[in-house]
């Protein structure tokens, strides 16, 4: 069933007709997956509750199946536990950090073994100069002494690779390790995690980032429904042909049409100037258009949004909306302007997961739903929100529901209809589609496109996804190191990813 | 598939005993005294014990309004001994035997300015809290001492006596068979249920309470509705010690002292989560009601005091392992988890 | 240059118990006379012997992000039953009339401690209760317990031997001076140089990441709330000795007093941070503005609102620290190129 064309190495691990069941639902059925020795890069894909994390779960021992069985190292087992996988070298780094923030580097790659001297106390000198000796040979220079709080989300995923590796981990499982990261320390990532593979340890990566699986995955397993759809060598495969295999239909990228460019501006900023964070920033937003903003990690663009929101300081400069100065000291100043933020962090800053779907779109409008006695008008409040999760198409048992229980497709959702109910002129999208699956993605791309062409809404995308830029932007504008470097008019034949890409990258 | 159906009947019928636990426990402790004491299901009783509920039921409301945030005051108990007191002191007489400040303002006088100072303390916790951004446990640790030493400064360490009725009339007053501070009680307590589940400023806090970040984004001000938490903490404080002052017509510096602790027991019996964003007035009700019924009864059954405490605080401790389990089981996912002995996948 | 005021802050703030310790005592000894005599600073050790012993426990279990507020009624229950156990029954001593032998009894006091910890422990570790709410309740069940010991009334007549402790002296040097001093050492060792110590670290910092070291956290936690209970058993005995009499209310509100020098000592109030020997700098500043106050005369209550002032400095500073600490987000600081 599997037609993957590798070497002929002996495989490290072999999971076999793995099946899992939760209540209610069929997480994994009668999965295949293997990894062979000699260092593979395997990339793990597919939408969201296709089953990866499970079938990871599973070999890290966190779920016992319910069938099949794992073989490793020419031993079959029913059900390995969590420190069974740990000792047959099994690892696991996810986004959420697996450091001590107080400690130091070096303590925490001891951690829970600490070294001792003969007097029974812990031997400090040996836990320096080890951690110091080990991290060196995986090609790093840090002060082991440093404590980890004060490292890079970056640099802690590393130093939690580098913890796995050092408990001679031969198979490391990456879920969703980039997600927080910013573009270049993925990079950072990306070459250490191709050096340690030259030592023979192998790697699962899964990620919804599938220009990344391209990037850097020799193959990629797909998965649907709880299936395994198949194994393939990422150099047979293009990007197309990896989402349909993703969500077994064929997806049509969303494109949004051209427009007349005429339009009565909305928000003008001319020389916005914020000291270390952008300088002499001009940017004319009309009417119904779409501008998009990228740019590498710190160039400014999400820092734009934030201080045009009222999140953070704006900086020095003419920024007038509707002819108007703006200003806005905080964000329900910019809501009572009608400027909507889309934040780029979901679950920190877009939902409040234990409330309600409901209280969570009513949030900023709440004075307007009052009845006569001043107390809220909870007929006039259901209807709107009937109206917007029919309108966005929102799944969800009940707008009572609590916001966490949604899948995230359908939280980010939750946080357009927020935005949508305020009635904005303009949005800020920081990152709209990221941790999305690919059927949301689209959803929520035309979502945007209904409400410019709608509502006249003037729209700021800020994305490092340039492909996804391309398809609902009318103009494309490249950040650097604080300014703005280049204009793109989306509908030019002549603008392609490459080019973009060459902008933001700093050469023009 | 037959067995995974039978499953979701009783599972949901865990999480609705669970959620509404507080009230079939206070039916039980209602049935125990019931049954071994005389005269328990009288009405005569039944105002008795909301009369005993009343002055830290007062408390429980403000202290309910800062929890939604996710925010502590602990330094209520020490505003109501201060405020007590200051609202006898600037009546009084000076010198024996009723030891006030000889300043004989008028009783509506005093009582604006001591509701001035709860709101002003509330302001300064609030201040300190946002502004400075200091700890919440630790400001109103330190405002619970400070403020308590203030108290011992005012009268020297000396109790002040009432004479006046106007002032005591808020403890001692009736409204035909009720006493007053029932009915205020009572008021208080449909009004903050009222702001708290169908005003803006209700939902907001709820908000900040469970994401303050996100309820920032979405237009709510936190520090502004944070600080106004504090202040409203600060004024029922303030007026729960004229309740208690006017009822035992005196304030002792040490008024108040140890309360705090009930206050949140009952509030977190009550289901008003210590993380914040959840609970409501009416569950705060059942926890006050349960530990004043218990204290209650046990005294009808001339239970010694120390007992008295000791059951109460067992009581306390049961309700919160209750608690406990209600959170493993308030989600469908953790239910069915919770059953398959495994934790859902995210 | 602000990257390098940025890097002194912190170790400044570090240490900004004993720079204020510093302080506290020049200006104590030019405000009042006898403040910087032998006889006064072996007053306030004294006088933080019981206190300090105490911290020592919050802070075990601080560090593993735990409270445990029953501290204070556990000192206090256990010092009664100890003191109920030696004595003769009915008035004036109003013991049990076991008359238990001292070492018998300490042992029991002991027992009792290490049983009210790890029932906190239990309670929160496999019921899965919140500590605050735990703690909560036991320190007010405790102190019922207690007041259903004595029945209200005070237990005297504490055999001499058993008083050694808290009122015995080794020459000039008070023996709980070198009690708790010792014990501070000792935890510092411990917490600083053993397994034990920094698993208990571990825990409070993430315990997740702990989890995933192959530690457990809910075995430090119990151990960590057993320590506190034993520890609580500890400073009965000197207290009773102290104090010559057992007494209902032994601790009453000293839940608050603990809890804030350790704070001010450095260990946070979230877990997995701060020192032993920083706390025992909380808990001399605390004594020496309590005994510097009182050798100027000013008014009991004075001194309350004081100390409330203090600890809310103290605290200013503890966010702050927070604040310095806080983790430098790879976004708005890459290490290479590009700016903020």
């Amino acid at each position: 069933m599997s037609d993957a064309v590798m070497e002929r190495e002996p495989y490290l691990v072999e999971m076999k007709g793995i099946t899992k069941d939760f209540p209610g639902v069929r997480a994994l059925s009668n999965v295949d997956f293997g990894l062979r020795s000699g260092g593979e890069l395997r990339g793990l894909v597919g939408k969201n509750g296709a089953g990866k994390s499970t079938l990871m779960n599973v070999l890290t021992g966190v779920y016992p199946p319910d069938a099949g069985e794992i073989v490793i190292q020419g031993k079959s087992y029913a059900r390995i536990t969590t420190t069974q996988s740990r000792h047959l070298g099994i690892a696991c780094v996810h986004q959420h950090s697996q450091l001590v923030p107080p400690l130091s580097i070096a303590e925490n790659v001891f951690c829970g073994s600490l070294p001792l001297t003969r007097l029974g106390l812990v031997d400090w000198e040996h836990v320096y100069r080890e951690t110091d000796e080990r991290l060196g040979r995986l090609g790093l220079q840090i002060d082991v002494r440093r404590k980890v709080e004060g490292l890079s989300v970056a640099e802690r995923q590393i130093i939690e690779i580098a913890k796995a590796l050092f408990a001679d981990a031969r198979i490391i499982i990456l879920d969703e390790a980039t997600a927080p990261l910013p573009k270049h320390d993925v990079d950072m990532l990306f070459s250490f995690v191709r050096r340690q593979r030259e030592g023979g340890v192998a790697f699962v990566y899964i990620s919804h980032y599938l220009e990344e699986i391209f990037e850097i995955c020799d193959n990629v397993t797909v998965m649907r429904d709880g299936r395994n759809i198949g194994d393939r060598r990422v150099a047979d495969l293009t990007q197309a042909e990896l989402i349909r295999l993703i969500s077994g239909v064929e997806v049509e990228r969303f494109r949004r049409a051209a427009r007349q460019t005429d339009s009565p501006p909305v928000l003008t900023i001319r020389d916005l100037s914020r000291p270390g964070v952008y300088e002499h920033l001009r940017l004319d937003l009309g009417k119904g258009e779409i501008v998009g903003l990228t740019g590498l990690e710190g160039c400014g663009k999400d820092a734009l949004a934030r201080g045009l929101f009222g999140m953070e300081e704006m900086g020095e400069g003419e920024v007038s909306l509707f002819g108007t100065p703006y200003r806005a000291a905080n964000p329900r100043e910019a809501l009572n302007r009608g400027v909507a933020y889309l934040p780029r962090d979901r679950l920190g800053f877009g939902i409040i997961g234990p409330r309600s779907v409901k209280e969570n779109i009513t949030l900023p409008i709440l004075s307007r739903l009052l009845n006569g006695i001043g107390l809220l008008g909870r007929k006039k409040e259901s209807e709107l929100v009937s109206r917007l999760i029919e309108q966005l198409d929102i799944v969800t048992p009940s707008m009572a529901q609590a916001a966490q229980f949604l899948s995230g497709g359908n939280q980010q959702k939750v946080v357009f209809a927020k935005l949508a109910s305020v009635d904005p002129k303009v949005l800020l999208l920081d990152e709209p589609t990221q941790g999305v699956d690919v059927q949301a993605k689209i959803e929520i791309l035309k979502i945007i496109d209904r409400l410019s062409r709608e509502r006249g809404v003037a729209t700021v995308v800020i994305s490092e996804e340039i492909r996804e830029l391309l398809d609902i932007c009318d103009r494309i504008l490249v950040m650097f190191r604080g300014a703005i470097v280049a204009e793109f008019h989306a509908r030019d034949p002549g603008v392609t990813v490459e080019r973009i890409l060459h902008a933001v990258e700093g050469a023009l | 598939m037959k067995g995974l159906r039978a499953r979701t009947k009783t599972t949901k019928a865990i999480p609705f005993l669970l959620n509404n636990m507080i009230w079939f426990l206070l039916v039980a402790i209602v049935l125990f005294f019931t049954l071994t004491t005389r005269n328990f299901l009288t009405t005569g009783n039944f105002i008795n014990i909301l009369f005993n509920a009343s002055v830290l039921g007062v408390l429980v409301i403000g202290q309910s309004f800062t929890l939604l945030t996710g925010n502590f005051d602990l330094s209520a108990e020490s505003t109501l001994g201060l405020c007590g007191l200051l609202g006898i002191f600037f009546i009084t007489r000076a010198g024996p035997p009723l030891y006030g400040s000889g300043w004989m303002l008028s009783p509506v006088l005093s009582l604006v300015i001591i509701h001035a100072v709860g709101l002003a303390i509330g302001w300064v916790n609030g201040v300190l809290i946002t502004k400075m951004k200091v700890n919440n446990f630790v400001v109103t640790l330190a405002m619970l001492i400070t403020i308590r030493g203030l108290t011992l400064l005012v009268n020297n360490g000396q109790t002040a006596y009432s004479v006046s009725t106007a002032y005591n009339w808020l403890g001692l007053g009736k409204a035909g068979p009720i006493p007053v501070p029932v009915i205020v009680f009572l008021l208080l307590f449909i009004l903050g249920n009222i702001i708290m589940a169908r005003t803006p400023f209700g939902r907001e806090l709820y908000a900040i309470g469970a994401n303050r970040n996100a309820a920032l984004a979405s237009g709510v001000r936190p520090e502004s509705r944070i600080i106004q938490v504090y202040m409203v903490s600060g004024l029922l404080a303030a007026f729960a010690g004229w309740m208690l002052s006017a009822r035992l017509t005196n304030a002792m510096s040490s008024m108040g002292k140890g309360m705090i602790f009930e206050v949140f027991a009952a509030a977190v019996i009550g289901g008003v989560s210590l993380k914040g964003g959840q609970g409501s007035l009416i569950g705060a009700l059942g926890g006050v009601l349960l530990l004043t019924t218990i204290g209650t009864g046990l005294n009808l059954m001339n239970v010694s005091v120390y007992w008295i405490q000791a059951i109460r605080g067992f009581i306390i401790l049961i309700a919160m392992i209750i608690e406990a389990q209600k959170v493993r089981y308030s989600t469908p996912a953790a239910v069915g988890a919770a059953r398959s002995g495994v934790r859902p996948s995210s | 240059m602000r990257a390098r005021t940025r890097a002194l802050v912190p170790i400044l703030l570090d240490n900004l118990i004993w720079v204020l310790l510093f302080l506290t005592v020049v200006a104590f000894s030019l405000l009042a006379g006898r403040f910087l005599t032998v006889e006064n600073l072996l007053n306030i050790l004294v006088h933080s012997a019981v206190l300090g012993i105490m911290v020592i426990g919050q802070s075990f279990t601080l560090v593993t992000g735990n409270f445990d507020l029953s501290a204070e009624s556990n000192i206090g229950l256990i010092a009664v039953i100890g003191a109920f156990l030696l004595t003769a029954s009915g008035e004036p001593s109003n013991g049990s009339g076991l008359m238990l032998n001292p070492v018998l009894t300490i042992l029991v006091m002991l027992g009792l401690g290490f049983l009210i910890g790890e029932i906190n422990g239990l309670l929160i570790t496999r019921m899965k209760m919140n500590n605050f709410v735990v703690t909560l309740s036991m320190m007010i069940i405790v102190r019922g317990l207690a007041f259903l010991v004595t029945q209200g009334k005070t237990v005297t007549n504490l055999p001499a031997s058993f008083k050694l402790l808290g009122n015995g002296s080794l020459g000039p040097v008070p023996i709980s001076v070198i009690v708790v001093l010792v014990a501070f050492l000792l935890a510092s060792v411990l917490t600083r140089h053993t397994r034990f110590g920094r698993n208990l670290y571990a825990v409070g910092g993430n315990r997740d990441a702990a989890l995933a070291s192959g530690i457990d956290p809910d075995r430090r936690i119990r151990q960590a709330y057993l320590i506190s209970g034993a520890l609580a058993a500890f400073a009965a005995w000197i207290e009773l000795g102290r104090l010559g009499v057992g007494a209902t209310r032994i601790g009453e509100g000293m839940i608050f007093e603990v809890q804030a020098a350790a704070v001010i000592g450095g260990i946070s109030l979230f877990g997995g941070r701060g020192t032993m020997i920083g706390a025992l700098g909380g808990v001399l500043l605390l004594s020496s503005i309590n005994s510097g106050l009182n050798l100027m005369r000013v008014s009991g209550f004075a001194i309350d609102m004081v100390r409330g002032v203090v600890i809310l400095a103290a605290m200013l500073i503890d966010a702050q620290k927070a604040r310095y600490k806080a983790p430098a987000g790879g976004i708005v600081r890459s290490p290479s190129g590009g700016k903020a």
